[in-house]
């Protein structure tokens, strides 16, 4: 059996710093503060992915393992854009369109033929993924990629005595507003509550003569799109290499299984705790720094199965 | 049990002749096919029998390998290693599905891949056992009659487990215990109305599983000498899934057919293209989008299919005498 070479690379090695142990007093403290925006918008990122992820199984009763594929591609779409001349912001809003017609493809031609089946929806998913990702691979190559940051954001702030990258801030500053967004959707607007009420009871939905069809491509659409809003986002900071798809699936996973399937409340919170033990997991226990999410999820789990704002039973 | 019994000689008959009738290099690829075929019938029994996807499963096949990797450092019996392997899959199995088993199809699926998850990174990261470029260790096996070194040799070796592993899990699907695991697979309201408790059932399938992957992850380095974070992978686990597809789940025998079908198409078209996993990837799309079961659904259908033309045939000049008949009154 050919064994497939770890592409894995560490993407916070900067802020991982040799002399950790031997700050003292406000050292420690600025040190804490710059990790506490680096975590955060790494939460950031990982809300939107899980915020797709979530709602479409919510919704659509759909594993997508392909999602963390969506964040991957957009980025690489986005650093196409942008190598060819374009400026950041034309290029993300381009991938985000290009990532979200490919997704309606993807709808309507292979994932509408396999709802109510587990095994098949995973086995599709999975193969998704690899094509995907080895077709990426063919054509951005396995090298390490990154967007430039935006010019708008090329900075630092200074704020009492410590600099914080403009950009990180920005990233922060976006996931906030589309939760505060998705809220809206979610409690206030007449197409959030048909999707609240598909979540609870898809059939009484239909049944009361809603078109099912697209509100699950609609759906699908959107969570895509999220995903690859968060993988132009994610260009400048993480970055785009081979199985990173995997790795932001894995960790947005968790997020869902901790906040609770089909509830985005559940997930901009959950994302924060994985966002945060992650960074800091990184940072004072490198081996062991993916355990913690997991010990946390499990004692969730153990003593809420269903996660900790829950609306579907798992 | 009779036909357990049948079944299980008629393999080890196989097993005995197959390395005198095939190349060598076939042999040696054979050697691979059987582990994974251990390997992928243990995957075969949660999810063909129990409903249990996982595509984690290769955490305890891992496990299993790294143990004998590394303690073969300080024993060379492969009683206490394979015992060693089979253990610790066994305890990481007990753990993981203590919380696992507590929730249904794709949240099973997600835990699961959780977990195997950790293991990638934690031993990619353990610079003490290779981290990332992997570990080799030098393991020769030896049961208490000599070194077995030759190709032959390891060859008997796996398919003596291969056979064992198969007769143990028919015996298991063909006992009360299988039975009743497979009527929660089917429908779990009413086996629970019966009476039956499905997490003790399934607690059972899934160590049974684990132990099994463990033993295949053992028997693995015998072969390789080498473990890396690759085989906690998620590719690692999708491999395993998609040869119990091609070989036809929800049965015992198709979950190794299709392991043997899997090796030998990835030898034959790693040698002609590097883009193995989109080849992948296109299989496992096809084969959702066909719907048609696996080889040995496919074996079965055939050999119903002749037995019933067998038969026509053999009836046919009855009909053709009473339509003739009909006809000329």
């Amino acid at each position: 059996m050919i064994l497939h070479p770890c592409l894995f690379k560490k993407y916070t090695e900067e802020v991982i710093s040799s002399k950790v142990f031997i700050l003292k007093g406000v050292e420690q403290v600025e040190f804490f503060i710059a990790n506490t925006v680096s975590g955060l918008a790494y939460a950031m990122l990982l809300f939107l992915m899980a915020a797709g992820l979530s709602i479409i199984f919510g919704l659509m009763k759909i594993m997508n393992l392909a999602h963390g594929s969506f964040f991957i591609l957009a980025g690489y779409v986005a650093y196409s854009f942008s190598r060819s001349g374009m400026n950041f912001w034309l290029s993300m809003v381009l991938a985000v369109i290009v990532i979200s017609i490919f997704a309606l493809i993807i709808e309507k031609l292979l994932i509408s033929r396999v709802h109510g089946s587990e095994t098949d929806q995973v086995l599709l998913t999975v193969g998704l993924v690899f094509v995907l990702g080895d077709l990426a691979l063919w054509i951005w190559g396995g090298n390490f990629l990154s967007i430039p940051v935006p010019a708008l954001f090329d900075y630092s702030l200074d704020f009492v005595g410590m600099t914080f990258p403009a950009y990180r801030l920005f990233v922060i500053a976006m996931g906030i507003l589309f939760a505060f967004v998705l809220w809206y959707f979610e409690a206030k607007t007449r197409v959030g509550m048909i999707v609240r009420a598909g979540v609870d009871d898809m059939e009484m939905v239909s049944a009361l003569g809603f078109n099912v069809k697209i509100i699950f491509s609609g759906v699908f659409i959107f969570g895509a799109a999220l995903a690859a809003f968060g993988g132009v986002l994610s260009g400048p900071i993480l970055g785009m290499y081979p199985m990173m798809e995997w790795e932001i699936l894995v960790n947005s996973m968790i997020v869902v299984i901790i906040g609770g399937l089909g509830s985005w409340k559940g997930a901009f919170i959950a994302s924060m705790i994985v966002g945060f033990v992650d960074i800091f997991g990184r940072i004072y226990m490198p081996t062991f720094a993916m355990a913690f999410i997991f010990i946390l999820m499990v004692a969730i789990l153990m003593v809420k199965p269903t996660g900790l704002f829950g609306r579907v039973e798992s | 049990m009779k036909k357990a019994l049948l079944s299980t000689i008629l393999l080890l008959m196989t097993v005995l002749i197959l390395p005198h009738i095939i190349s060598p290099f076939m042999v040696y690829l054979s050697t691979e096919i059987l582990v994974f075929a251990i390997f992928a019938m243990s995957l075969g029994l949660i999810m063909g029998f129990g409903g249990m996807p996982s595509l984690g499963h290769c955490a305890q096949f891992g496990l299993g390998a790294y143990t004998v990797a590394i303690l073969s450092e300080y024993t060379a019996n492969i009683y206490l290693l394979l015992g060693a392997a089979i253990l610790i899959s066994l305890c990481f199995s007990l753990v993981t599905g203590y919380i696992a088993i507590r929730n249904k199809g794709v949240f099973f699926l997600m835990i699961t891949l959780a977990f195997t998850q950790v293991l990638f990174l934690i031993t990619s990261r353990m610079k003490f056992w290779g981290g990332n470029d992997g570990y080799s260790a030098s393991v020769t096996a030896n049961f208490g009659f000599g070194e077995i070194t030759s190709n032959i040799g390891l060859f008997y070796m796996m398919g003596f487990f291969f056979v064992l592993t198969y007769f143990l899990l028919k015996l298991f699907v063909n006992a009360p215990a299988g039975k009743v695991l497979k009527g929660m697979m089917e429908n779990e309201g009413r086996m629970i109305a019966l009476g039956y408790n499905p997490k003790t059932y399934k607690m059972f399938a899934y160590l049974i599983a684990g132990s099994m992957a463990g033993l295949a992850g053992g028997l693995y380095i015998y072969k390789t000498q080498f473990v890396s974070p690759a085989l906690f992978s998620v590719h690692m686990g999708a491999e395993v899934m998609i040869m119990v597809f091609i070989g036809g789940m929800g049965t015992i025998f198709g979950p190794a057919l299709g392991a043997g079908a899997f090796v030998f198409l990835q030898n034959y078209i790693s040698t002609m293209t590097d883009r193995w996993p989109l080849i992948l990837g296109l299989l496992f799309i096809a084969i959702v989008l066909l719907k048609r079961g696996g080889i040995l659904h496919l074996i079965q259908f055939v050999s119903t299919f002749g037995l019933k033309l067998f038969k026509s045939s053999r009836n046919a000049p009855v009909d053709k005498q009473v339509k003739g008949k009909e006809q000329a009154s």
